[in-house]
């Protein structure tokens, strides 16, 4: 029930389908690296639309706030591949934006408030982790009671607004730096975004995490400590969502309490909808980035049509639904295929 | 569950209750004055309706996120009717439509289609906000809301109770008739607790879970028909103060009472309703109330499960044979 990509077709030999890179059908093929074919697909289309979508100025702004999202969702990614559900990652992130912002208009200098945020987000890590990795407490409600603790405490700590910034310090030096003339943030994660594939796919924590989605008494069993890397995962998710709270109150000069809600819609559909690229319908990391990518590029061009804010919202809804049916109904041919 | 542990756990629920009432009534006295109680229950019949509906969710061991989303949509769709003219009846049947609609959309793609229950809750969820901003632009309706007789609805009283806790009372009935009192209950906590064993003993598995979604949409639309009557205008943001008060109740029910039931979800409401009025009459600010009642959450699930209780239980002993 926790089990937010729980399999349809229970059959007692649903082993493991071997990768299949020989003798990939074309159906196969496209399943696998057709989503990348989308995601150029909706760069092209709304370049042709709109051309000032891909303005130098638009691009910079879209690979800001992609890299921004990828950081936050990269724990979700792997938390989701395990079978687990976290959604407290986007109040997190606004609890550890709002902390940044309270401590730097109360007279903190940068690093001690980032210090701050980052604390922030390795306290509800910690909490989120000893109660549902530690104590096994059911993850949907605990991660919905904390993030509602996050929420409320963002919001108190504005006294219920939000708090503009007249400086972003060392954080926002970095956010302009650049690498050529990609922003110095995307160079960064998408080098974590390379380290985390790594992990994902050549250690054996990969591997632990995809076979904790399938049986976890199985893992269990065979003396892996499911318990300890469930823990890790989930400190990792509030690691994460926090460093992203901090670059966004510099990336916005100012502390939004109510950030999180915009987030909590994307980082599911994007670690879902990634889920469809290359791997059948499990969350991956590299997944994960293109469908960000996508779902930046999506939004972005939808502003640029003129699409309201309501517009957008269906289509994010939307997206997800797709999203869970395609991963369901993928999962449902592969198991058939293997059982016939 | 015998009588006899029922018995203590009703006695342990008045303690608390009194407890908590009394701490609050001493710090300020207004707290168990005849209004404050009449407003307290009418907070809970909001918060109680909607947790009724999440009740038979949570039996049928499912999450439904999509409740606030739904309520807020089913508040713009009832908001819009009356602005436009129609009678009361007809803008309350359409807002509870609404809900009924995205109920059994919900079970249907849970049960039939096997779809994971939280995350297509949630993007049905997002779906309805996005649909609630069609009607004005995300303003929010009030217009011919004087008029239309729905402000009664909250002012107005029904056998010398007021009357939105009249219509908590009333759902609250038809769910104990539904769920505790019939063989239709029966199958929806045999479903719940597994659903082939079920299957075989002859319930309609699906039918069941369908059921239960089309009930949680269906109240929390009535709820929200209550929020609004109460403050007098629809928005968009109407249903989400909805989702952690209905899932703290019935968590926070199940974990007094053993499991979740329609008692258990009223005895829930009603400690976080102590709660949450309380603090507002100690003048601590709204934003505050999600973390308090997040937090009770949190405490309730931690240490009412059975190792962790357990092991308190282990350690207590222990301790006063020591002693002795």
């Amino acid at each position: 029930m926790t089990d937010v990509t729980q399999q349809s077709v229970p059959t007692a030999s649903a082993a493991r389908r071997a990768p299949a890179r020989q003798g990939l059908q074309p159906g196969q093929a496209l399943m696998r690296y057709g989503f990348f074919g989308l995601v150029i697909a909706v760069f092209v289309v709304f370049a042709v639309l709109r051309p000032t979508f891909i303005a130098p100025g638009n691009i910079h702004g879209m690979l800001m706030s992609a890299s921004i999202a990828a950081l936050m969702f990269l724990g979700l990614t792997w938390i989701v591949a395990a079978g687990e559900i976290d959604v407290s990652f986007m109040s997190v992130a606004a609890l550890s934006n709002m902390t940044v912002a309270g401590l730097v208009s109360g007279g903190a200098d940068w690093p001690l408030a980032t210090l701050g945020g980052l604390g922030i987000g390795v306290l509800f890590g910690l909490l989120n982790a000893t109660l549902v990795a530690g104590l096994r407490l059911p993850a949907l409600v605990i991660t919905i009671a904390s993030g509602a603790l996050a929420a409320s405490i963002a919001a108190a700590i504005g006294l219920g607004t939000s708090i503009s910034l007249s400086t972003t310090g060392y954080v926002g030096a970095l956010l302009d730096m650049r690498v050529g003339v990609l922003p110095l943030l995307a160079v960064i994660v998408a080098a974590i975004y390379v380290v985390a594939w790594f992990m994902q796919e050549k250690l054996t924590f990969g591997r632990y995490v995809y076979a904790l989605e399938q049986n976890r008494a199985a893992v269990e069993e065979a003396g892996v400590p499911v318990n300890r890397l469930m823990f890790m995962l989930y400190v990792l998710s509030g690691v994460v969502s926090a460093v992203a709270g901090i670059l966004l109150a510099a990336n916005l000069s100012s502390g939004q309490p109510y950030l999180g809600t915009s987030y909590f819609l994307d980082g599911l559909t994007a670690v879902l909808l990634g889920g469809m690229a290359l791997k059948f319908g499990k969350p991956n990391v590299i997944g994960t980035l293109a469908a960000v990518i996508f779902l930046t590029g999506l939004l972005n061009g939808a502003a640029l049509l003129g699409w309201t804010d309501s517009q957008r919202q269906i289509v994010r809804g939307s997206l997800l639904l797709v999203g869970v049916g395609l991963v369901v109904y993928a999962r449902t041919r592969t198991h058939k295929r293997k059982t016939a | 569950m015998t009588t006899n542990t029922l018995f203590i756990r009703i006695l342990a629920f008045g303690a608390i209750v009194a407890i908590i009432a009394g701490l609050f009534w001493s710090q300020n006295p207004a707290f168990l004055s005849t209004g404050n109680i009449r407003a307290l229950m009418r907070h809970m019949s909001v918060n109680g309706v909607a947790a009724l509906g999440l009740t038979f969710v949570i039996v049928v061991r499912h999450f439904d996120l999509s409740f606030p989303g739904v309520a807020s949509f089913g508040a713009m769709t009832m908001g819009w009717l009356i602005a436009g003219g129609q009678p009361l009846w007809m803008a309350i049947s359409g807002g509870l439509a609404v809900g009924l609609l995205f109920g059994i959309f919900n079970g249907i793609a849970v049960a039939r289609f096997k779809l994971p229950d939280i995350v297509t809750t949630i993007a049905t969820g997002g779906l309805a906000i996005g649909f609630s901003y069609f009607y004005s632009n995300g303003t929010s309706i009030s217009r011919n809301f004087f008029m239309s007789g729905l402000l009664d609805i909250n002012d107005g009283r029904f056998l010398g109770l007021d009357r939105p806790f009249a219509i908590l009372l009333g759902a609250a009935l038809i769910g104990i008739l539904i769920l505790n009192a019939s063989r239709f209950g029966r199958a929806f906590y045999a479903t719940g607790e597994n659903e082939t064993a079920a299957w075989y003993s002859g319930v309609p598995v699906n039918a069941m879970v369908v059921a239960a979604f089309a009930l949680c949409g269906l109240c929390a639309c009535l709820s929200v028909v209550l929020l609004v009557a109460s403050s007098g205008a629809a928005n968009v943001s109407a249903g989400t103060q909805l989702l952690m008060p209905a899932f703290a109740a019935v968590y926070l029910g199940a974990a007094l009472f053993g499991r979740p039931s329609v008692l258990a979800t009223l005895a829930g409401t009603m400690l976080m309703s102590l709660m949450l009025n309380g603090f507002t009459l100690l003048a601590i600010p709204y934003y505050y109330s999600d973390a308090i009642v997040s937090t009770v959450l949190i405490l309730a699930i931690t240490c009412f499960d059975p190792r962790i209780s357990g092991a308190l239980r282990r350690l207590i002993p222990a301790r006063k044979e020591k002693l002795a």
